[in-house]
């Protein structure tokens, strides 16, 4: 058996195959043509999803006119956001962020250390339903708790009012406490899935060790463990508040009518709210919103620099947890209760709402299936479930495509250019869905004529990728880094070429990782709204957005039925993750 | 079964030399260890046979086929090369059973379903894990791991064995014990095997010839015993254990008959003969290499060897399976290695001997 390949010593012709780059590189591609060819489309692909529409963004702030039209350049755009009205909106911005992020991580802090170290019986399941939460779309739960505690007819409300006797509302949702309310249910079990393998991976010998210098148990849990997750908290904390000041949806629905105005929502007022869309003070705005992000980023990198995450070691440790006693029941009931007031109140409110005829009157008399009826038999709103379907199915496939090759270029290769492409793959961290959505309307306008992009389906499903980008090369680097080099260079010497050893050792390892983040990544479409709003048209609409303009027309109870059914659709997709796809992992 | 040959072979990175021309011919069925403290490029110049990284300089050819030759920018990619390896993480891949995991080379170069089974289940029966070839193989303990990566290193009878510190992840006594049956496959099998580690004692025990290696360089080539005895310069005489290094002063130099030249040297307060590789001027300045387990302690003046030293025991450490004796004297502090039933009080006037084929005189 000889291989064509091996020469005799004397007889290395000229012939021989000469290959470029360096040494690792070229034991483990093929040739490098085909590989220049590859780098150069995705760096098309990538410069089209973030770079393009984020330099029409600076084009239209200094343009002025709308999208597509005639104009002329001039900084009018950056001298009308220049107003003390905008100083109030920022200060709203990030005093709401700041406000809700205080009270999340706590609360989230909190959850984790019952969920990680004490005993609390059925944590596994407390785990479950306490980041469930996190996968409803939020226009759900915003919708639902705008009848919920809605000051005239709000059940809360009204049942207070039975309770007491009174004619005061006990809360009213529109207002600052409501917006930071609402904001706070998707922060805790945000910063819950954040935080919980942290403390979990804690190696208990650390403690251990403080216990046995004469530390008592709160003061190991002050000096060692909390100072052990500092990092893990400082970049918590970060990540939550710059997710406060890119959240629409609370603001959206329970700041306008209240009079409260943030940054997304001004700049989402300014387009589709004036009677002229005002498109140059909403680029500009976006511009110094991007502006802002970007200097919060760079803020979170210096905190964090030479700040280790790694308590986790990768070992298996068992953690120490703690025997709370009888307390162990008031542990379990918070967690109960959490998951009582963020998903069992809204689902029960859009239950509630949808088999009633009128939102607010609930008398026997006035049951009725008349909404379910009309939904179903409403054209559109099958449109938008095919359309949320495709983009989701397509949008999350594609995105975890792009960033798995993303991440494994940036993280097993040592190409040139994997720098250029991670970062170009980053850049929509920094922006809000709102901003992403207007620098792609001045992107998909300032094409030229044969690309009818602008108004189909194809233009919310680009800005999806493009959003999702960052968040699906993260997961994938994650898996990338974890397994070992060794098992791509044993599978090349035991004679697999760089094709099979991609396909059987790569692809075969890292599709769980590539599974959750499809999942995640699903969810993500589902419940975009922000960009979603700025991008439709008649005939693309998704099921988020035929929901608002549902509730702007006042239809609460149809809009009771959709929610239903996309609730539906959240439990069964997570279900299925869970029970499928962890399945596939712990048999690894 | 093929043979190795690595010619003038060197691998830059940037400016840092890893491995510096290095030249080696590793015999078919030879067992050669490849052996130096970490970043002395030993795993460098593996993976450069295993084609995993190229050669910045020189030629490697397996058997008679040249697979790398920088000059003429020839580079045959691993999967070509036909060979065997096991990695030190043992590269098992977590998502496919022992079977699997084994039946990888043959699977990969489509080999019809009966002859994969065949050549697997040999393989697995070869490392005694047969019974294993249905478990997941995350399931399997650190020792089965690695029987099953030799399994898959040798199931496509590879032209040559590569094998990265295989052992350094077990245990000592599992080390131990997984070495020699190795060994025993390995000669039972006539496989060439090319092999890196550390360990001194895991080097010895398993080669057929040692390669000890320091800063990308080769220091010496030979058999286990020779590298041990009769190391050529006094950086891998300190590699092996912790042996006494005296200096000393040629007296007199004469052929011993064998292939060996007997020296008569004189160090601070002692002389003696000992041996040396070449002829040595009179006056040339030496290292005498004595090891502990050769030196003897006896009562003070009563000299039984063809050298001694005179001294006093400053410090003695029971080991179990022998004494640690420390004996002060003039020229410096001898460790001595006795039985363990030696009784010797710390501070009592001693003489230390030594036979004259225990000591080793190698030039400065």
């Amino acid at each position: 058996m000889t291989i064509i390949h091996n020469r005799p010593l004397d007889d290395i012709a000229e012939t021989a195959p000469t290959i470029a780059g360096n040494a690792f590189t070229r034991a483990f591609s093929g040739g490098s043509l085909w590989r220049l060819i590859g780098m150069l489309v995705l760096i098309l692909i990538l410069g089209f999803l973030t770079i393009y529409p984020l330099a029409m963004l600076l084009y239209g702030s200094l343009h002025s006119t709308p999208p597509g039209m005639a104009g002329e350049f001039n900084l009018n755009g950056y001298r009308s956001i220049m107003t003390t009205q905008n100083l109030i909106v920022l200060a709203n911005t990030i005093g709401i962020s700041l406000a809700k992020t205080i009270p999340s991580l706590t609360i989230a802090v909190f959850l984790a250390w019952i969920v990680a170290r004490t005993d609390t019986p059925f944590r596994g399941t407390l785990e479950v339903l306490i980041t469930l939460p996190f996968f409803i779309p939020p226009i759900l739960t915003a919708m639902a708790w705008g009848m919920l505690a809605n000051p005239q007819v709000g059940v809360i409300n009204m049942v207070w009012r039975w309770l007491t006797g009174g004619t005061d509302p006990l809360v009213n949702i529109y207002s600052y406490g409501g917006v930071i309310w609402h904001m706070c249910q998707y922060s805790i079990p945000f910063l819950f899935l954040f935080m919980v393998d942290a403390f979990r991976a804690m190696d208990p010998s650390l403690e251990e060790s403080s216990r046995m210098c004469g530390a008592s148990r709160w003061t190991t849990f002050r000096k060692i463990t909390l100072l052990l997750m500092l990092p893990v908290l400082t970049s918590s904390f970060m990540l939550s508040f710059i997710k406060g000041i890119e959240t629409f949806e609370s603001a959206l629905f329970f700041g306008l009518p209240a009079g409260i105005k943030v940054i997304t929502t001004d700049i989402y007022e300014s387009i589709n709210h004036r009677a002229t869309p005002d498109y140059q003070y909403a680029t500009s705005l976006s511009f110094a919103i991007m502006g802002l992000m970007f200097l919060l980023v760079i803020w979170q990198w210096w905190m964090l620099r030479g700040k280790s995450f790694q308590t986790v070691t990768g070992k298996g440790f068992r953690p120490s947890v703690m025997e709370l006693g009888p307390w162990r029941w008031v542990t379990f009931a918070f967690c109960v209760l959490f998951f009582f007031i963020t998903v069992v109140l809204p689902i029960g409110q859009l239950m509630l709402g949808s088999f009633f005829r009128f939102f607010g009157f609930y008398t026997y008399d006035m049951l009725t299936l008349e909404h379910y009826r009309a939904v179903f038999a409403n054209s559109e709103f099958w449109r938008a479930v095919r359309n949320t379907m495709v983009l989701g199915l397509l949008g999350a496939t594609a995105t975890m495509a792009l960033g798995a090759v993303v991440a494994y270029i940036s993280v097993r290769t040592r190409w040139r250019g994997r720098n250029l492409i991670d970062s170009m793959a980053w850049l929509p961290w920094m922006m809000p869905g709102m901003v992403l959505g207007v620098g792609f309307l001045w992107a998909f306008a300032m094409l030229p004529g044969p690309i009818p992009i602008y108004g189909t389906i194809w233009a919310l499903l680009l800005a999806y990728i493009a959003l999702g980008t960052p968040v699906s090369v993260r997961v994938m680097t994650g898996a990338y880094h974890q397994l070992s080099y060794d098992l791509e260079e044993c599978s090349r010497v035991h004679g697999a070429t760089w094709a099979q050893t991609m396909w059987r050792i790569m692809v075969a390892l890292a599709w769980p990782a590539f599974a959750v983040g499809w999942v995640l990544t699903f969810f993500g479409i589902m419940r975009e709204l922000s960009a979603s709003i700025l991008l439709y048209s008649v005939g693309s609409e998704t099921l988020a957005v035929v929901l608002m303009k549902l509730w702007a027309n006042g239809n609460a109870e149809q809009v009771s039925v959709i929610g239903l059914m996309m609730m539906l659709l959240v439990i069964v997709f997570r279900w299925v993750q869970l029970s499928f796809i962890k399945a596939r992992i712990s048999k690894l | 079964m093929a043979s190795v040959t690595l010619e003038n072979v060197s691998r830059m990175y940037g400016a840092i030399t890893a491995v510096d021309n290095v030249n080696l011919k590793i015999k078919s069925g030879e067992f050669v260890t490849l052996l130096g403290p970490s970043g002395c490029g030993k795993t460098t110049t593996l993976r450069m046979v295993a084609g995993l990284e190229k050669n910045t300089g020189g030629r490697i050819a397996i058997g008679d086929n040249v697979v790398s030759d920088s000059d003429k920018g020839y580079f045959v990619p691993s999967e070509r090369r036909r060979l065997g390896m096991v990695f030190q993480s043992y590269a098992i891949w977590p998502h496919m059973t022992v079977f699997d995991n084994v039946a990888y080379p043959l699977r990969i170069r489509r080999r019809p379903d009966t002859e994969v089974r065949d050549r697997v289940m040999n393989a697995l029966r070869l490392v005694e894990m047969e019974q294993y070839a249905e478990r997941p193989s995350p399931a399997l303990s650190g020792g089965q791991q690695q029987r099953v990566a030799i399994a898959r290193a040798l199931v496509f009878e590879p032209e040559v064995l590569l094998l990265d510190e295989p052992l350094s992840n077990l245990d000592a006594r599992l080390r131990t014990q997984m070495g020699d049956d190795f060994r025993a496959l390995q000669q039972r099998l006539k496989i060439t095997a090319l092999y890196v580690t550390h360990d001194q004692a895991e080097a010895m025990a398993l080669s057929d010839r040692v390669v000890v290696m320091h800063g990308g360089k080769i220091l010496q080539v030979g058999a286990p015993e020779e590298i041990y005895r009769r190391p050529e310069n006094r950086q891998v005489a300190a590699f092996f254990g912790t042996p006494n290094l005296l200096n000393a002063t040629v007296k007199d130099c004469r052929p011993n008959g064998g292939q060996y030249f007997k020296l008569s040297v004189e160090g601070q307060g002692w002389s003696g003969d000992c041996h040396a590789a070449t002829e040595m001027p009179k006056g040339a300045d030496v290292t005498v290499m004595v090891r502990p387990e050769n030196l003897h302690v006896r009562d003070a003046g009563q000299v039984n060897g063809d050298l001694s030293w005179s001294g006093e025991v400053s410090q003695a450490i029971f080991r179990g399976s022998h004494r640690s004796i420390m004996v002060k004297t003039p020229a410096q502090t001898l460790h001595v290695e006795a039985s363990s039933l030696s009784n010797v009080d710390i501070g009592r006037p001693v003489t230390v001997a030594a036979p004259v084929e225990a000591a080793w005189a190698v030039r400065n």
